[in-house]
């Protein structure tokens, strides 16, 4: 799998890592404030959930990108890997569900055999990481404690979430980085050549 | 001192106890465990008491916020025992009170963990460990170092990015469109730029022999010493012979049976 991979996919899969690394980072401040709102409720940790799809985003911008197999997966442990080197209160365990929530994305595409990159996949993809994660979730967190009626809620709000924030937020990232013109090397920005090509002639 | 021990190891130390805690319930064992952590983390290592504690707390307010949905939420396995008080229309019981503080010292635990890791580790020896011991591909392992060492960079490049803005009378934006918008302005000239680079240094790397080949010399040779077993040891020891404790004293609640 990873001699199939040049040098120059694994180092944009790092740098997305990197700074996705930072924005997610960013996004656990975010959760915090969303949180604040709800703790008098109990329902605090939901406000995690809402914003949970953004940790699945480098995992659907490289699938689309690169289009090959391993990557969505790859990626997301990249990701989790620089945010322990960034030295941040990441552990060993963040890179354990980064992997788990890249099994997830990868899922979706492995289904399609990766020959499917549209919107739907996508948002499948965002879909089955949130799935994966959720499951993970109700292990290590301890969620399998909470009542039926919350999980559901949680289940929910977390699955849209990582088919808006993942699988479309995703999307549209990747198609304005193509428009750019810097992915001409790469597979989406061929793609986007061709189709360019093919409408001027 | 736990900043020698080789990173491999010291994470799959971390990690272990890492995943077991999650099948206790109790408020006995974890709490015993973190005790045990801090213990380690201020006299094994060299990290400042202030740094760690400006990390630390944080977290404890996320532990909180969890414990208090934990002990509202929970569900009929975890909320034995008699009724507290009555909250709006929530029965608040012993059983309840317990998962909740035994889930918020869990996730103390795994924070804990993390930072006697994040702030021991060097994170070029940390990748090059992974290469030695775990054996990843080099292609891998200096894809990540080298997309690594760009962050001083970004943040160089998001400053030059405000300041073209600012000269150029783009201004801050207010509102949830003027938001997107900026998100927009920022994000994908940063990413373009990246890519650039990623390109750029991949062929860098080649065009000066780096084939990705796993029959390869390093320059730092990471190795496998007794002290790395001995810390494994400890650590793994300790999270074993602390449930063996709270089994004995009957406080070892796993998924909500008591043993």
């Amino acid at each position: 799998m990873v001699n199939q991979w040049k040098l120059k996919e694994i180092v944009l899969m790092s740098i997305l890592g990197v700074v996705f690394g930072v924005i997610y980072l960013a996004f656990f401040l975010v959760g915090q404030g969303i949180r604040n709102i709800l703790v008098p409720f109990g329902l605090g940790p939901l406000g995690y959930e809402v914003i949970f799809g953004i940790w699945f985003i480098v995992s659907i911008i490289a699938a689309y990108i690169l289009r090959k197999p391993g990557v969505a997966f790859t990626a997301e442990v990249i990701a989790g890997v620089v945010e322990v080197l960034l030295g941040s209160a990441a552990g060993p365990g963040l890179i354990l569900a980064a992997a788990i929530q890249g099994l997830g994305a990868e899922f979706a595409f492995a289904i399609t055999k990766w020959r499917d990159y549209r919107l739907r996949i996508l948002i499948l993809s965002g879909i089955f990481a949130a799935l994966f994660s959720f499951v993970w979730n109700l292990y290590s967190s301890g969620n399998i404690a909470l009542a039926p009626s919350l999980l559901i809620a949680m289940l929910i709000t977390r699955i849209v979430s990582g088919a808006l924030l993942a699988g479309v937020l995703g999307k549209w990232i990747s198609d304005q980085l193509a428009k750019t013109g810097v992915l001409r090397g790469y597979k989406l920005g061929k793609e986007l050549q061709r189709r360019r090509e093919k409408g001027a002639a | 001192m736990i900043s020698s021990v080789n990173p491999t190891i010291k994470a799959i130390s971390i990690l272990v106890p890492g995943i077991f805690l999650s099948f206790t319930f109790d408020v006995f064992t974890p709490l015993i465990y973190l005790l045990f952590v801090l213990a380690i983390t201020f006299t094994l290592t060299n990290i400042s008491i202030s740094k760690w504690i400006k990390i630390f707390s944080p977290f404890v307010l996320v532990a909180l916020g969890f414990a208090w949905m934990a002990a509202l939420y929970s569900n009929q396995t975890y909320s034995y025992g008699e009724v507290h008080f009555q909250l709006w229309h929530f029965e608040i019981t012993t059983g309840s009170i317990q998962t909740g503080i035994s889930l918020a010292l869990r996730s103390l635990c795994f924070v804990a963990l993390s930072l006697l890791f994040a702030l021991t580790t060097d994170s070029t020896k940390l990748m090059l460990s992974l290469m030695q011991q775990c054996k990843l591909p080099p292609k891998i392992t200096y894809g990540i170092l080298a997309g690594y060492r760009f962050l001083p960079i970004f943040k160089h490049e998001l400053h030059v990015l405000r300041q073209a803005h600012r000269i150029r009378g783009v201004s801050r934006t207010r509102g949830i469109k003027g938001q997107i918008n900026q998100f927009r302005r920022y994000s994908i000239p940063l990413l373009a730029n990246g890519i650039r680079k990623a390109e750029r240094v991949a062929i860098a790397m080649e065009s000066k022999g780096f084939t990705g080949d796993k029959e390869r010399t390093h320059y730092h040779d990471l190795t496998v010493s007794k002290k790395d077993w001995y810390f494994l040891t400890m650590i793994v020891g300790t999270f074993i012979a602390v449930v063996a404790i709270s089994y004995y004293l009957g406080y070892l609640n796993i998924f909500g049976r008591k043993f």
